[in-house]
């Protein structure tokens, strides 16, 4: 079950198209700065290829200029 | 027989002056213990500065612990081990060094705190780890039995989530900080009792919101005019 | 189960958004998530929340009041606002606690028989302009005065100065801003031309050092501090205190520094002369964009009535004031300011290093102080010398200690010598009154009056036979209270007092006019960073309490100035704030419109083009610069600052054998200024329910002094006795005495000197000689 954090910036002046974007795909969650152009995303997944098409998803959205991950965990799954 | 009578005479005079002064000491003792009081009518403690911002280098850390839900302190707990509210902690936990006054062997876990798999616990952090006679306040307790009953007072400890004076305004100091002036070591991190552990520990500087209620020390009232003619 | 599963997931999502946030900040310093801040306000209340400045500080926070049902219920900081971002200190947070006090002023009272006598507001009017005209008809103008407030807001302080200097044409209006940011203004205008930091707050998230002289912000500016605790635990930014007592803030600091009173001036020559000394002169910089000046010196210390005083700068080049600073090399100046010489070398090392960036915070250390324009100087000369100036995280910042000295005081001009434009000296600033204002050029008269401590010493003297007072209780804060109370309780002079509760200055009132209270009204306030905040009127307020704008105006229509101040009640904040932008329209001065400012949490001056301008006199930030170059001065002719040549020289009054202590007077966090408010606010007067006297432990063993024990302190003025404090809250300097000064129950101003900077007009209530006695 992973969970995973990203930086998220706009191509320039696209912050609200990319915020638009973003906030249609599921199991992701955004929080936008107020006075810079970046967004914080975060993804929650039930699986691992889930996962992965989730971050092609966000990768495809023509306003992002680059995605860099910050942290990542993994729910364990017995708990 | 002369020597005989010299010592005799010796052991005479040395018990009758052990009589008297054991006398005089006795009178003594009856007097009534006297501690010259002055007239203080305003005493009120400002907190010293002390120790403020003593722990202040591990904000950022205690910001990013995550928090063990699974082996934390609850107020109740950490009230159960003293014999009243701001009374020092007796020692929960059996201590293997007899000889020595605390110091180090105490500070290896209590000084910065951390998990210990022995007692499945995350170790209390002290607050004035400057005075390391520790067992000086600190005690074992090695007994569940009393030596004979008593009628101790109870003092009711402050209660958490109850000290703000305005919907959402920061809470006053419900208690005396004296060696407690370093708010860190018992609000934040995984030691802290989960009622009064710290949501924002890297805000450091404590007391720009927090400020003490003096109630316990003496009540303060409302500020009072004294020019008024009223 | 399920249950914990989701709340570990939910915890883990947190994380990883934090852990996100945490590198963003490091990427870009000063960002804001207003969603992270709102998690942590109260929820489950249904509030109003309605937004606007905050009452005390001259920081300028932006609040958040939470009404239910008409009533004020609590306070939140605005997590929007760039100031403080959701953060409060605990004055902040109580404040609107203070209008629910038993003894709050609700109704006008006059005077009459000795007695205070209940009046409908309407009579109390009239009383008080009949009186001012009748005053003015018998004596002459310049024989009524009005006493205002750095609290005022800028309508109030407009509509007062347009009665006095454009309606009644007097120059007698002087305000409290007088007792603590003159200083400040006279060090600006003499070294830049224009009054005002240059820098912004945001100057915290780019500075790799913050060195404070004679500040104890951790106290006095306790969220900008907070900013700067936070830029030194993420980012290993640098605190060096620079003080005369051991306070809060130097437990926070990395490095205190401790000097004798009075030698700052010599220190900062010290750091002047060991950056020439080491070739740290930002060469380019200087050649550009600074001139060299020295000024009279042996001024004199305004100590006696009537006092005049006028500098006369003469250039002087590089050489000269090289040759001037050899008096200040640090081994000779280690010597009286008690600072060592590598404390003194160490200092000059971080100013001087070109990849170091640094900003200087003061306040009432170097503005409360009988060479207050100099040591401003000063400390300018040190940033123009290396160049670090008017850019982001690199400037010498003048911090405020009231919410509105910059917005109202300073830039509306509530003093003697000040218009809305400029100065009453200036024909062409008069000409521009005068047209705004549609009056006659020739009645706005062309020479100051009175400053602040010559304007009590006048009703002493029985020159001014009327006075109104506004916002401020002066029989608490001026210094030598044990000359100006007695003066003011003379029947030479009629009193008028606005307040919101009773203080020791309304006591003495003819009559009493009952203010309305911060939130009880609309208003504009402008904080340190040139930030122009509006509010709202919030709830209402009780009895008859009115507007003190208002009640200005209404005064001003019953003496026969109707025409002049057509506004309405409801709506008079709007119209008297559009009147006065007019003043500042350019690039130089811009206003934010109304509009903007309803919208944001405060706009920062110049506003041009629709952006507010945060560094001024840099060409990259500040579309006034037009000379071409990186820099420009424009407040000067030549477009160039000053650097200012300036020696040290000691106070009036020094200890000697008969009053051996040093008297240093201020504040504490839980208290504001003269505590008319915060004392009426429970928590804080928990707190600290009474004044003290501080003592350094060594002071107070040789003395057998204990703590709490009463304590007289007294000097060739007056007396007053308080607890003793050891180790508490502050430790001052051996040989100094500490007192905060907002108890009216044990009044430390009776003892205080009235000495002020010759130039600024500002008194010292940091230095005089005291000694201390068991009471």
């Amino acid at each position: 079950m992973p969970i995973k954090s990203y930086l998220a910036h706009p191509e320039e002046g696209q912050k609200k198209a990319l915020m638009e974007a973003l906030s249609k795909i599921d199991h992701c969650d955004v929080i936008p700065a107020e006075n810079k152009d970046l967004l914080i995303v975060v993804t929650d997944t039930d699986n691992k290829t889930d996962d992965e098409k989730v971050k092609e998803s966000i990768e495809a959205i023509e306003s992002l200029k680059l995605l860099a991950m910050v942290s990542g965990f993994n729910t364990p799954k017995n708990k | 027989m002369k020597k005989r009578l010299g010592i005799i005479s010796l052991f005479v005079i040395l018990f009758i002056a052990f009589i008297t002064i054991w006398n005089y000491s006795y009178q003594l003792g009856l007097e009534e213990a006297y501690i010259p009081i002055e007239d203080h009518s305003n005493i009120y403690a400002i907190p010293s500065e002390s120790g403020v911002f003593k722990r202040s280098e591990h904000a950022l850390d205690y910001s990013n612990m995550p928090i063990d839900e699974n082996h934390q302190r609850s107020l109740t707990t950490y009230y159960k081990n003293r014999a009243y509210h701001g009374a020092p902690p007796s020692i929960p936990h059996p201590v293997e060094e007899h000889q020595n006054m605390g110091g180090q062997s105490c500070l290896k876990c209590h000084e910065n705190g951390g998990f210990t798999e022995k007692f499945k616990a995350y170790a209390p952090v002290t607050p004035h780890p400057e005075l390391v006679n520790c067992k000086q306040c600190h005690v074992e307790q090695n007994t569940k039995t009393l030596f004979t009953s008593g009628h101790y007072a109870s003092v009711e400890a402050p209660k958490a989530g109850v000290n703000n004076a305005l919907l959402g305004s920061p809470p006053m100091i419900p208690h005396q900080i004296q060696l407690r002036e370093n708010c860190l070591s018992c609000h934040a991190g995984p030691s802290a009792p989960k009622e009064i552990r710290v949501t924002h520990p890297e805000r450091v500087n404590c007391r720009q919101c927090h400020v003490p209620n003096n109630k316990e020390m003496a009540a303060v009232g409302t500020f009072k005019r004294v020019s008024n003619e009223e | 189960m399920q249950n914990s599963l989701t709340s570990r997931r939910n915890f883990l999502k947190k994380m990883a958004a934090a852990a996100a946030m945490t590198a963003a900040a490091s990427m870009f310093p000063g960002i804001i998530f207003a969603s992270e801040q709102d998690a942590n306000l109260p929820k489950g209340a249904n509030l109003d929340w309605k937004k606007g400045p905050c009452r005390f500080c001259g920081v300028g926070c932006g609040i958040l009041v939470g009404v239910d049902k008409g009533k004020a219920v609590a306070v939140k900081g605005d997590p929007n606002c760039s100031v403080n971002k959701g953060l409060l200190c605990v004055k902040g947070y109580h404040q609107i606690m203070c209008t629910q006090a038993k003894d709050r002023l609700t109704h006008a009272l006059v005077k009459k028989n000795g007695r205070y006598v209940q009046t409908p507001i309407n009579e109390a009017l009239d009383i008080v302009a009949n009186k001012m005209k009748e005053t003015i008809e018998k004596h002459g103008k310049d024989s009524v005065a009005m006493y205002t407030s750095g609290q005022s807001t800028i309508p109030e302080g407009y509509v007062a100065s347009k009665l006095m200097k454009g309606a009644i044409g007097t120059n007698n209006l002087d305000c409290n801003a007088r007792l603590c940011m003159a200083s400040a203004v006279a060090g600006f205008l003499t070294t830049f031309g224009a009054d005002e930091p240059m820098g912004c707050y945001e100057d915290i998230e780019h500075a790799d050092y913050f060195i404070t002289w004679g500040n104890n912000m951790a106290e006095m500016h306790p969220v900008l501090f907070s900013r700067m605790l936070e830029q030194k635990n993420r980012r290993g930014a640098k605190i060096i205190d620079f003080a005369t007592r051991t306070t809060r803030s130097s437990t926070a600091s990395n490095k205190s520094i401790l000097f004798e009173p009075q030698t700052d001036l010599a220190v900062a020559n010290a750091i002047c002369y060991e950056i020439i000394n080491n070739g740290w002169v930002n060469k380019s910089f200087v050649e550009n964009h600074v001139n060299f000046s020295k000024g009279l010196t042996n001024m004199g210390y305004g100590l006696e009535d009537k006092f005049k005083f006028s500098d006369k700068p003469t250039k002087i080049d590089f050489e000269s004031y090289k040759k001037f600073l050899e008096d200040y090399t640090p081994e000779k100046v280690a010597k009286y300011s008690k600072v060592s010489v590598k404390d003194i070398k160490y200092l000059a090392a971080i100013y001087g290093d070109p990849n170091k960036k640094v900003v200087s915070y003061w306040c009432m250390g170097m503005n409360q102080h009988t060479r207050g324009t100099w040591i401003n100087n000063l400390v300018y000369n040190i940033h123009l010398l290396t160049g670090k100036i008017s850019q982001p995280g690199n400037g010498p910042f003048s911090l405020t200690g009231q919410p509105s000295a910059c917005g109202t005081a300073r830039e509306v001009g509530t003093f003697t010598h000040k218009l809305p434009k400029g100065v009453v000296t200036n024909e062409k600033h008069r000409r521009l009154a005068a047209k705004i204002w549609n009056v006659p050029y020739e009645r706005i008269p062309s020479k100051p009056t009175y400053h602040a401590t010559e304007m009590f010493r006048a009703v002493d003297r029985g020159d001014i036979k009327f006075i109104w007072t506004q916002v401020t209780n002066p029989l608490v804060s001026l210094p030598k209270t044990s000359r100006y109370r007695p003066g003011m309780e003379k029947e030479s002079c009629f009193v008028v007092v606005s307040d919101v509760f009773p203080t020791p200055t309304s006591d003495v009132a003819d009559v009493i006019l009952p203010a309305s209270w911060h939130i009880e009204k609309s208003g504009l306030y402008g904080n340190s960073e040139r930030r122009t905040q509006h509010w709202n009127q919030m709830v209402e307020g009780p009895g008859e309490t009115t507007p003190d704008a208002w009640m200005t105006i209404e005064v001003a229509r019953r003496m026969g100035y109707g025409d002049l101040f057509p506004y309405s009640e409801e709506n008079h904040v709007e119209e008297i704030y559009k009147e006065y932008t007019q003043f500042h329209e350019g690039a130089k001065h811009g206003m934010a419109p109304l509009e903007v400012l309803k919208k944001e949490s405060g706009a920062i001056w110049p506003y041009v083009n629709g952006k507010s301008t945060q560094w001024r006199f840099n060409a990259k930030y500040d579309p006034a610069c037009d000379n071409g170059k990186d820099f420009h001065f424009y407040g000067k002719p030549d477009g160039k600052a000053v650097i200012w040549q300036r020696p040290y020289e000691p106070a009036p009054e020094v200890p000697d054998a008969e009053y051996p202590f040093w008297l240093n007077t201020g504040r504490v966090i839980e208290h504001w200024h003269t505590g008319s408010m915060t004392r009426r606010i429970p928590v804080l007067h928990k707190a600290v329910p009474e004044a003290y006297v501080e003592f350094h432990p060594d002071d107070a063993k040789r003395l057998g002094i204990r703590n709490g024990e009463n304590i007289k302190v007294s000097s060739r003025r007056g007396s007053c006795i308080l607890p003793a404090s050891i180790n508490q809250r502050g430790l001052p300097t051996k040989g100094q005495v500490f007192v905060p000064f907002f108890d009216e129950n044990m009044l430390i101003n009776d003892v205080t000197l009235d000495a002020f900077c010759p130039i600024s007009k500002e008194p010292d209530y940091k230095k005089c000689a005291v000694k201390v006695e068991k009471a």
